[in-house]
């Protein structure tokens, strides 16, 4: 479901488009990972997934899956009980 | 296929290729008493999944390139190239197994499919069609291994997370996730995911046990992948921080290949001793209850439980009565499946299958032995090690209704403590 999310925790102000929101709220780790993997390709290079999920190893694994593939975490953010990530496709 | 590629290929199966997996391919009786032991084919009822099949595909290579007659006379020795349409076969079939070895039990050879899908899978790889999801998940854990602090503090406030949880749970306000302690008996090596930490710690905590805790998770998807290297180094992150905490003894937690790898192949593939033991959570769970360091009360757990071997922890792990000591120190009312132990059907949710999205139809159906079982046994409680299994379970038990409750043991575990949270614990 196309959407926005605003950049939270970042100097930059902007609101950042949204492509693809994941809810992976109640998945247990890597299958947060491997969703958001598996959805890359359903954004456009350059286009953004806002994922959230539950389980805290995420904090660790979704940034460490975009650093090995070569995408990006624009944002990581605990925010209550949930994690909150935009991630961008880059190739 | 262009030259370079046949080359490497070539190049993998001369490299990997030992006596005992020549072996294997030379004396198959082709008796195909291998399919009745196969979930998959049982499953599928599809030749791709029938074990002697996987083990034909790269047979028919190795005739090609390393046997006189088959090189000679190809037709006559079915000898072929890797086409396209072989590595196609190759990839569904190699990376559909789920390494449960139950083809190997009741092989009159004993010949050990998963040791020969091994070398398609190297074969893959080699040529760039290695399974991307679980090598993109190797490559992950190879990252926060190489990069560790860039990732301390997410991974340190994580735990203290669980930490607060584990207080209200125990009514303890002292209780503690230690992190880098030198010198602690136990180093729990647990999975990314709180809930394997969260019950685990409870019941260290309860017990006194002296024991820190990882900064790397022991799932180890470079094994799954195919790749021994990436999966040796995936374990050498926490086996190194072991040596450097100077612990005792190294505990993994439920999920089953964690076990394995950790305790049966990495000495082998790190060429070295261990200076620690290596122990399963439910091998610890046990002793701390025959210790009488924790206590268990029956009662708590409503309805017949009944337990699954998850083939890496039981038929390839050795590991087959502490789990069933357990779960029989936290209910009366016990019933194993039929058949068990190192009998028991795979579930079809190992080797990595459950993160590979275009598998998930031959995953469920293959399911379909597990389900007569489950339905057999009139349980409504599964006590069930290992992450792969229970997510395998969980979709066979939406799947068909059955309506069981799918539980991590050391969860049941803290359900049964008298603790001011338990029922609530996991
Ligand atoms: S049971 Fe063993 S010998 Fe018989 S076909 Fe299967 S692998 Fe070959
Ligand atoms: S190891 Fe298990 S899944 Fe693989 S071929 Fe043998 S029985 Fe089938």
């Amino acid at each position: 479901m196309p959407g926005a999310a605003r950049e939270k925790g970042s100097t930059m102000s902007e609101e950042i488009k949204v492509d693809l929101e994941l809810d992976l709220k109640g998945l247990l780790c890597p299958l947060p990972m491997v969703k958001v993997s598996q959805n890359i390709t359903n954004v456009p290079v350059g286009g953004v997934i806002r994922a959230v999920a539950t389980d805290p190893g995420s904090m660790a694994d979704i940034p460490a899956w975009a650093k090995s593939t070569g995408n990006e975490v624009l944002s990581a953010e605990k925010q209550g009980n949930e994690f909150v990530f935009l991630v961008k496709r880059v190739k | 296929m262009d030259a370079q590629a046949l080359q490497t290929i070539v190049g993998v199966i001369d490299k990997r290729m030992t006596r005992q997996v020549k072996q294997y391919l030379d004396i198959c009786a082709r008796c195909a008493i291998c399919k009745d032991a196969c979930h998959q084919y049982v499953g599928t009822d599809d030749l791709t999944y029938l074990p002697a099949r996987r083990a034909e595909l790269i047979r028919q290579v190795y005739k090609k390139y390393f046997d006189s007659a088959g090189r000679l006379v190809p037709a006559l020795y079915e000898a072929r190239d890797p086409d396209d349409a072989l590595l196609d076969e190759l990839y569904t079939s190699c990376y559909a197994c789920t390494g449960c070895r139950r083809c190997m039990y009741y092989c009159p050879f004993s010949i050990d499919t998963q040791q020969i899908v091994a070398i398609g899978k190297a074969m893959l790889i080699a040529v760039g069609r290695g399974q991307e999801m679980l090598g993109q998940l190797a490559d992950a854990a190879l990252f926060k291994g190489e990069n560790v602090e860039m990732f301390r503090d997410v991974l340190v406030s994580g735990f203290k997370d669980i930490e607060a949880e584990v207080r209200e749970i125990t009514g303890d306000p002292e209780a503690t996730i230690p992190v880098d302690k030198q010198g602690a008996d136990i180093l729990y090596v647990a999975l990314a995911g709180a809930h394997s930490i969260r019950p685990a710690a409870v019941i260290f905590h309860e017990a006194g046990v002296d024991w820190t805790i990882s900064l790397f998770e022991a799932a180890n998807y470079g094994y799954f992948f195919g790749d021994p290297e990436k999966a040796r180094l995936i374990a050498k992150r926490f086996m190194d921080e072991a040596k450097r905490l100077g612990v005792k003894e190294v505990v993994v937690p439920e999920c089953g290949h964690a076990y394995r790898v950790a305790e049966i192949f990495y000495e082998a593939w790190a060429k070295e001793a261990l200076p620690f033991k290596v122990s399963h959570i439910l091998e610890v769970v046990d002793r701390l209850i025959k210790q009488g360091r924790i206590t268990v009360e029956k009662g708590r757990i409503e309805g017949r439980v009944t337990y699954h071997d998850p083939c890496q922890i039981a038929r390839n792990g050795g590991i087959y009565e502490q789990p069933r000591d357990v779960v029989r120190a936290l209910t009366d009312d016990f019933v194993d499946l039929i058949p068990n132990r190192a009998e028991q059907w795979c579930c079809g949710g190992g080797g990595g299958i459950v993160a590979i999205d275009e598998l998930r139809d031959v995953r469920l159906k293959s399911g379909s032995k597990k389900v007569e079982q489950l339905k057999a046994s009139g349980a409504s409680v599964l006590a069930c090690p290992c992450e792969n299994c229970r997510l395998q379970i969980e979709d066979l038990n939406e799947m068909h209704g059955l309506g069981l409750q799918v539980r991590q043991v050391i969860d049941l575990v803290v359900e049964a403590m008298p603790l001011p949270r338990s029922a609530s614990a996991s």
